[in-house]
């Protein structure tokens, strides 16, 4: 027998507290998220949550303290709860006042290239009218530098964009002259193959401080065979490059993108190898979009989400193995999902952003002066859907374009915060309206959440990364890491 | 003894409109409209559901369609009252967090 008595023969046999915001989804049979309004998330069984909600939970429940210290509920000793959400909340939510800081600049849409999946509908090499003129230029310059962001990320499109250097040697040196008196942090990026990258482009790259973002599929095989050129030697001119804007550039000013095809589904070990072998220090595994060639030629249709899932979690279990092995490599995707879920911030990724990052998060100015919403925008209009179109930097103002009906209909219509699941959704926190992604594939801009490929895919990819922080504390650890990146 | 691998179109079940909330019930019912839709209707106190599936399924898997469905409407019931409870420090909690941000426009100064 002891000789002391436990702590609850002290205390009421349940205590007084006050219900704070939060919403709840199911892990799995017995365990629910729960998440406040800051997106602060918890692991609770049925039992605790039906307790809690009918204030039968007592003070000393082993899930009593983290309640109280996530916001969850509140009582005498943490009357504090609501004024810390709102901080949180704030701050998450700060980007929204200080909008689009990402500029796309199409400056062509010529590509030697001609990937069947491509984003881009590219035209052909030879074609000159898809350039962007040094006129039409200037204009979205200005309009870009009207935004109200103080850090202006420039980056430049195509096609190849290389196809039209002078073009951007003109964007950048203006945009410098332009921003001496408006001393905004201005950053450059060129998303280029790589291909025609030679040490004129790159002395320039390094004079103006600007990035290189290449695209990599995985081993030579996989990547010629997905991006066919003239002399099928696009992996081989990929490497070259990088390794060049390396020497140039230093290693951290050149990353790469892979695009996900069905022959890159069984490979996914082989391609995080690629990147590892080429010294990237992570990857970033991306589904298909459903624009341009991709759904012309069918691509989008050739796995579904439950495949590209299968495929997401393989890369990320190796990708773990590989860090227990003492290797510091990151997975991208999951580190924007996890900065969501375990910090204040919001990283600003378009696709994962409510109210959408259409507008707010980017905007896209096309060869031919056509202002979008987002790039997936110009992709659609280029399949001759034009409803994200907010006008043309020749004949609209900055007001006019960022006050489009076809920009604010969606972006109101979509606020998963207001829509039909989603409202009650545990992990609306952490995932994204996307009006452009469901306008192409349902006809609306909302579609139909428990019919929507991006919901089910969104809700697995959450559940996985919970599932794996909650039963491994390494992994734990190593997300945190990613989170905080 | 019944057979269970019948396939079957369409099940009913019932639901206390003093237990139960009509908005929690088509909440639920919204969540499986991939797999059913539902005829919701009202007969005194009683709220009736008939399901009809999008493709027919055995018996035993209609059975265990209809027990996630009254699982997910007794979650949607929790969800309704815990958003009655806490809209009111909700509200305040968001008020709080835009109130200097210029996002929300103070209706008092700006109306009529």
């Amino acid at each position: 027998m002891s000789l002391f008595q436990g702590i609850e023969q002290y205390q009421a046999p349940t205590a007084a507290y006050q219900l704070l915001p939060f919403r709840f989804t199911s892990l799995d049979q017995d365990q629910y998220v729960l998440t406040n309004l800051a997106g602060e998330y918890l692991i609770v069984d049925r039992r605790t949550l039906v307790e809690l909600q009918r204030h039968q939970l007592s003070s000393t429940d082993p899930a009593y303290c983290d309640l109280r210290a996530r916001h969850f509920l509140m009582d005498a000793s943490s009357l504090i709860g609501p004024a810390l959400l709102s901080l949180k909340l704030r701050t998450r939510y700060h980007r929204l006042a200080e909008f689009t800081g990402l500029h796309l600049f199409v400056v062509t849409l010529r590509c030697e290239h001609a990937c069947p999946y491509c984003q881009v509908s590219r035209q052909s090499e030879d074609t000159l009218r898809y350039g962007m003129s040094p006129e039409t230029a200037s204009a979205a310059l200005d309009l870009a530098l009207r935004s109200p962001s103080q850090h202006i990320k420039i980056e430049f499109q195509g096609g190849e964009p290389l196809l039209n250097f002078g073009l951007i040697q003109f964007l950048v040196q203006e945009a410098e002259a332009r921003n001496q008196r408006l001393g905004k942090n201005l950053a450059f990026v060129i998303a280029t193959n790589l291909a025609l990258i030679n040490d004129d482009i790159l002395r320039f790259c390094r004079d103006h401080s600007i990035l290189i973002s290449t695209s990599l599929d995985g081993p030579r095989d996989l990547h010629n065979a997905n991006r066919p050129r003239p002399g099928g030697d696009s992996y081989e001119r990929t490497i070259a490059g990088i390794a060049r804007a390396r020497q140039v550039l230093g290693s951290d000013r050149v990353s790469a993108l892979m695009t996900t095809t069905e022959a890159s589904l069984p490979r996914v070990r082989a391609i995080i190898d690629e990147y590892v072998t080429q010294g990237f220090t992570g990857i970033f595994l991306r589904p298909l979009s459903p624009y341009g060639f991709a759904i012309k030629t069918r691509s989008y249709r050739a796995y579904n989400a439950e495949r590209w899932l299968d495929f997401y979690k393989q890369g990320v279990d190796y990708v773990i193995e590989l860090n227990r092995q003492g290797m510091d490599f990151a997975e991208y995707y999951a580190s924007i999902i996890l900065k969501k879920m375990l910090t204040s911030e919001d990283p600003g990724y378009v696709d994962l952003m409510s109210p959408a990052g259409i507008g707010i998060g980017a905007l896209v100015y096309n060869y031919d002066g056509s202002v979008y919403a987002s790039d997936e925008s110009r992709m659609l209009a280029e399949m001759g859907q034009e409803q994200f179109k907010l006008g043309h930097v020749l004949t609209h103002r900055y007001e006019e374009i960022i006050s489009s009906p076809n920009l604010l209909d969606p972006l109101e219509e979509s606020f998963a915060y207001s829509a039909p699941m989603c409202h009650d959704c545990a992990f609306e926190p952490y995932c994204g309206a996307d009006p452009v992604l469901h306008y192409a594939l349902y006809g609306d801009y909302l579609g139909r959440k428990p019919e929507s490929e991006f919901c089910r895919r969104n809700m697995e990819m959450f559940r996985y990364l919970i599932r794996k922080m909650e039963s491994d504390p390494f992994v734990k650890q190593l997300f945190m890491k990613w989170a905080n990146r | 003894m019944k057979d269970l691998d019948k396939p079957t179109k369409s099940l009913a079940t019932t639901f206390d409109s003093k237990v139960f909330t009509l908005i929690a019930i088509k909440k639920a019912a919204y969540k499986y409209i991939r797999v059913f839709s539902a005829d919701i209707t009202m007969q005194g106190e009683q709220i009736n559901c008939q399901l009809t599936f999008s493709s027919p399924v055995s018996e035993e898997e209609g059975g265990r369609l209809v027990e996630d469905f009254k699982k997910e409407v007794l979650d949607q019931d929790l969800r309704e009252r815990l958003k009655a409870e806490t809209e009111a420090v909700r509200n305040v909690i968001l008020a709080h967090a835009f109130s200097k941000t210029g996002l929300i426009t103070d209706e008092s100064l700006s109306g009529d």
